[in-house]
């Protein structure tokens, strides 16, 4: 397995290599320094304070070789961005000059204390859900199950969002429509919502794919032996389905697991938590693009370890598998 | 559930089963009693003023963190929200004025005494109040952490940022021009990497504690709106030396915009990023008093007991950062912020027909405020364009075809003023009733003008062949696009075949700099409120890329009224010039007018309104109140728990319960 985690680590490099290049490329087509120049100083600005702006951040540097008599190859925008990157130095950020890794620290804890909660509020209920509804397989229930779990799936998240804040903030006066105090208990009171919001967003696909899976586990010949010897339903349901469904259902949601740090983009920014996924759409508002192409280089990062993380617990969960 | 198997007792429920049942309910139920109120504000800082009065917080929204509260270098609307109560300037705009623009003495002690100098010069000299503070901050080490007197030197101070190329003052280029030495300074600091803040600065002198003589290439009366934006305020050196954003003993400090220390009625008590800015009263403000008197008699009542009095009244601004329009909208509603603009999503809920208030809003004592924004929205034409800019019939012709009250319904819900001119209201020379003939829609006159162009029914009367022209605009939302399709419309009815060419915002200001498009969707927003500072986009010498002149409109004898009548004070000569200017532009019709924008905002029946005109607007809150009581009963009004649907679900999950039991004990699984 160590050999195994070396050879995906290697592999990696390239991959993030390639992301680091094609985010940079792209934000020069999409926004180059000089348009993001003339937002940060206003459309007012004169030429003169656009070219100084330019100079102070080595935006008036080449963009991928330097060939002029003198200089470095590498003394060019692209190589110093890899070369950061590479160091783990994120930069700063264009709109307000703080340490990017500064604003990632800031933004990480209320961005876990949504998705952590809501993660595991969700996976549970749509296991519960999905247990139930293998329990009560092929009837009435099921049907109506699996047709609310299709409508849940096809309204878009900000309605959840909007009718969320509509119903529970607004009309019934439960909770705060928007705002996050840090720190204390009182913090839970601004959570709370948008953690039920989140869990419920994405429960109707949860509960589909798990009862798939659970179904699939029912269907087996260990089961029907279970069921021959005499166990109960329930029996058999929750003790041998569920923990062989576990080890497929880990691979889908370990995967997952790093990424819950970079946040929800829609919840953050409806109930203004401050954590990464508002940084991120603050960030492209304003074409802060150091910082949206370090949350790039960040989230890659953390999809390959999820990747990783994924064969490993599977290797665990199931000793039949063997990583090479 | 726990049954018998043998005698002996288990549960039924695995213990991973149970786990997850046990996070189900009670993960839930814990948030659900941790919130208990949807207040979604911080606890003010205090409760009491020190004389045993309510403590009155003032809460309000922002769609963003400001990017920077430097104010040498911020040039931003948001930031001007925030700096314009955290810095007081050298004059002021006279309060409780709407329709125009005077100036007042603030950190001044007076208007700046103006003199001719040789050989075109001219000075004022400007004397500041005695005993003036910067805010208390631990940058003043020398009289650990109190905020020393605001003094000359601090002036003179300001004007050398402004020079320093890393500041990047973006008005730097506009006043190197007229303030002496500041152009030499700049050059200097580019040349030996730094600023030498050491040296003195030619044209402005400090005299003695109190006085600063300002000394000018040219005549330049517009100086005196410079000295009331925020580019001109003193700030502290010890501040902007302390915060340098480098770590001091293992620790990093803020950078100075992110930490000012200037003059104002408040100081920034907190600021997180993407959540909230707080403020709180400067306890030793005295830059100015309530004034006592210049407001209209109806507001007798409210405003006289107030005169004199010190300021400010609210002890604690809290600015929440609320980037989208609809939970902005909810929290106005449910009485948690005092005011509220009123997006086009909710303007039809908002007002009637005749834009007035709403009867359920006006029963809540919701104030409406229509306030006229000093700018004005056009479409320019390329002057060099060898076709539309050398043919005057057929850029009054498009003009004459557009439908400004059509868009103006359809895109700005009818509040937008038909611009007749290029001067927005309030602005010096602004004719309140003029009618200018090529923006009246019509359409024979148009059709008539393109004949006379040489242009009938849209084709070259030579050659048949249509004209064609190319719409350049940046369409960064749905609705610019729906406007930028409405203008093709609105031309297409004279037969010319538009195309709309959408572009990235740097694209744009390139082929704009470098003359390279026909037709462009443009703007302009006074800085200072003087008719010089609409005109000179229509200078020659100002052509890119020496400046803003965008259309690349070149008459010399515009050239020449304008240069006689930017150095005028206000008069009835400069009126004459004026009128003269503006009746130049409306014939050569270098643009196709559209509107003056007119602000719609709410305000809370506890906030107090403070009637300013829209240059003043932002620090009028130094002499408004807040009716705490009156807020504290309205939100609880507003905001009370519905009971019902916790019993419902209350009732409803115990049904569930029951019946689960007693299906599995008859199934007996």
């Amino acid at each position: 397995m160590f050999s195994y985690i070396i050879r995906r680590i290697l592999y990696s490099v390239p991959i993030l290599f390639g992301v680091i290049v094609i985010t940079f490329v792209l934000f020069y087509v999409v926004h180059p320094p000089h348009s993001v120049a003339l937002q940060m100083l206003g459309p007012k600005a004169k030429p003169e304070a656009i070219q100084n702006w330019l100079h102070n951040r080595g935006y008036d540097k080449p963009m991928f070789i330097n060939t002029q008599a003198g200089r470095s190859l590498f003394d060019s925008q692209l190589c110093h961005h890899i070369k950061s990157l590479a160091l783990f130095d994120l930069g700063k950020s264009l709109k307000t000059n703080e340490p990017i890794i500064d604003m990632f620290k800031r933004g990480a804890i209320p961005s876990l204390c949504i998705t952590v909660p809501a993660f595991f509020l969700g996976i549970t209920m749509a296991i519960l859900a999905a247990l139930f509804l293998v329990f009560v397989r092929e009837s009435l229930l099921d049907v109506t199950g699996t047709i609310l779990c299709v409508v849940s799936m096809s309204i878009p998240p900000m309605v959840y969002v909007i009718f969320g804040q509509w119903l529970f903030a607004t009309q019934w006066s439960y909770f705060p429509a928007f705002g996050f105090i840090p720190g204390g208990f009182s913090m839970a009171r601004f959570l709370a919502l948008p953690i039920c919001i989140m869990a419920f967003a994405g429960i109707g696909s949860d509960i589909r794919m798990y009862r798939a899976i659970f179904l699939e586990e029912a269907r087996s010949d260990y089961v029907r032996t279970a069921y021959a010897k005499g166990l109960s339903a329930r029996r058999v349901l929750l003790v041998h389905v569920f923990k062989n469904g576990m080890i497929s259902l880990i691979t889908l949601v370990v995967a997952s697991l790093p990424l819950l740090i970079m946040g929800s983009l829609i919840i953050e920014d409806f109930f203004g938590i401050p954590g990464l996924g508002n940084l991120m759409i603050n960030a492209t508002r304003s074409a802060d693009f150091t910082v949206i192409m370090a949350e790039v280089y960040v989230g890659s990062l953390l999809f390959l370890f999820g990747l990783l993380l994924t064969d490993i617990c599977y290797a665990i969960a199931d000793p039949r598998i063997r990583l090479k | 559930m726990i049954v018998k198997e043998g005698g002996r007792v288990k549960h039924c429920l695995p213990r991973m089963m149970r786990f997850f049942c046990g996070v189900f309910l009670l993960l839930p139920a814990l948030l659900f009693l941790a919130s208990c109120d949807n207040d979604p504000h911080p606890a003010a800082l205090q409760q009491k003023k020190e004389d045993g009065t309510p403590w009155q917080v003032r809460y309000s929204a922002l769609p963003e963190d400001p990017r920077s509260l430097d104010p040498q270098f911020s040039y931003d609307t948001l930031g001007h929200v925030v700096i314009s109560l955290l810095y007081e300037t050298l004059l002021d705009y006279k309060p409780f004025k709407t329709d125009s623009y005077d100036l007042i003495p603030c950190l001044a002690e007076s208007m700046p005494e103006r003199k001719q100098l040789p050989g075109g010069q001219e000075s004022y000299l400007i004397h500041l109040k005695k005993g003036l503070y910067f805010h208390d901050d631990p940058c003043f080490e020398a009289t650990h952490g109190i905020g020393r007197e605001v003094v000359a030197d601090d002036v003179a101070y300001a004007f050398k940022r402004i020079a320093d190329p890393k500041v990047e003052c973006p008005v730097f280029s506009t006043l190197e021009e007229y303030v002496v030495g500041l152009h030499e300074a700049y050059a200097d600091a580019k040349k030996n990497g730094f600023f030498a803040y050491e040296k003195p600065l030619a044209g402005v002198e400090v005299l003695d504690k109190y006085t600063v003589r300002l000394t000018l290439t040219k005549a330049y009366p517009q100086i005196k709106y410079w000295l009331a934006m925020a580019f001109t305020a003193p700030v502290p050196h010890e501040a902007v030396d302390y915060y340098d954003g480098i770590p001091h003993d293992g620790k990093i400090r803020k950078q100075f915009k992110f930490h000012p220390v200037g003059t104002g009625p408040y100081y920034l008590a907190d600021w997180k990023q993407n959540s909230l800015i707080r403020l709180e009263r400067f306890r030793r403000y005295n830059a100015t008093k309530f004034p006592d008197g210049g407001w209209a008699a109806a507001d007798d009542a409210r405003f006289k007991p107030l005169a004199g009095a010190r300021l400010p009244f609210i002890d604690e601004i809290q600015m929440s950062i609320i980037r989208e329009t609809i939970p902005s909208w909810v929290l106005f509603r449910q009485g948690y912020l005092d005011g509220s603009g009123i997006s086009k999503d909710v303007f039809n809920t908002v007002l009637d027909t005749g834009r007035e208030l709403t009867l359920d809003y006006k029963k809540r004592g919701i104030v409406l405020h229509k306030d006229p924004v000093p700018d004005t929205g056009y479409l320019i034409f390329n002057m060099d364009d060898p076709v539309f800019g050398k043919n005057k019939k057929l850029r009054q012709a498009i003009s004459s075809a557009y439908d400004e009250d059509f868009a103006n319904e359809v895109f700005a819900n009818g509040i937008e003023l038909n611009a007749q001119e290029l001067l927005p209201p309030g602005v010096f020379g602004y004719q309140p009733d003029l009618k200018n003939p090529y923006k009246q829609h019509n359409l024979a006159l148009a059709k008539k003008l393109m004949a006379g162009a040489g242009y009938p029914d849209g084709r070259d009367a030579k050659t048949g062949a249509q004209l064609q022209l190319t719409l350049d605009v940046t369409a960064e939302s749905a609705t610019a696009r729906q406007a930028a399709e409405f203008d093709k419309s609105q031309i297409e009815q004279l037969g010319i075949q538009v195309k709309v060419s959408e572009n990235l915002w740097d694209h744009l200001q390139e082929k704009i700099i470098n003359g390279q498009f026909q037709l462009v969707t443009f703007g302009w927003e006074a800085d200072y409120p003087d008719p010089e500072n609409f005109f000179f986009l229509f200078y020659s010498k100002n052509i890119p890329p020496e400046g803003s002149n965008n259309t690349h409109y070149s008459n010399p004898g515009f050239d020449r009224i304008f240069e006689k009548m930017s150095s005028m004070d206000d008069s009835p000569e400069r009126l004459e010039l004026v009128h003269k200017l503006t009746a130049i532009l409306n014939e050569d019709c270098p643009f196709v007018l559209t509107a003056h924008a007119v602000s719609f905002s709410l305000s809370q029946p506890w906030a107090q309104h403070i009637p300013s005109n829209p240059l003043a607007a932002y620090n009028a809150v130094k002499y408004a109140t807040v009716d705490v009581a009156m807020r504290n009963e309205q939100q609880h009004q507003l905001n009370k728990p519905a009971l019902w649907p916790l019993v419902t679900a209350a009732f409803l999950i115990a049904a569930c319960a029951v019946y689960g039991i007693i299906w599995s004990l008859k199934r007996n699984v």
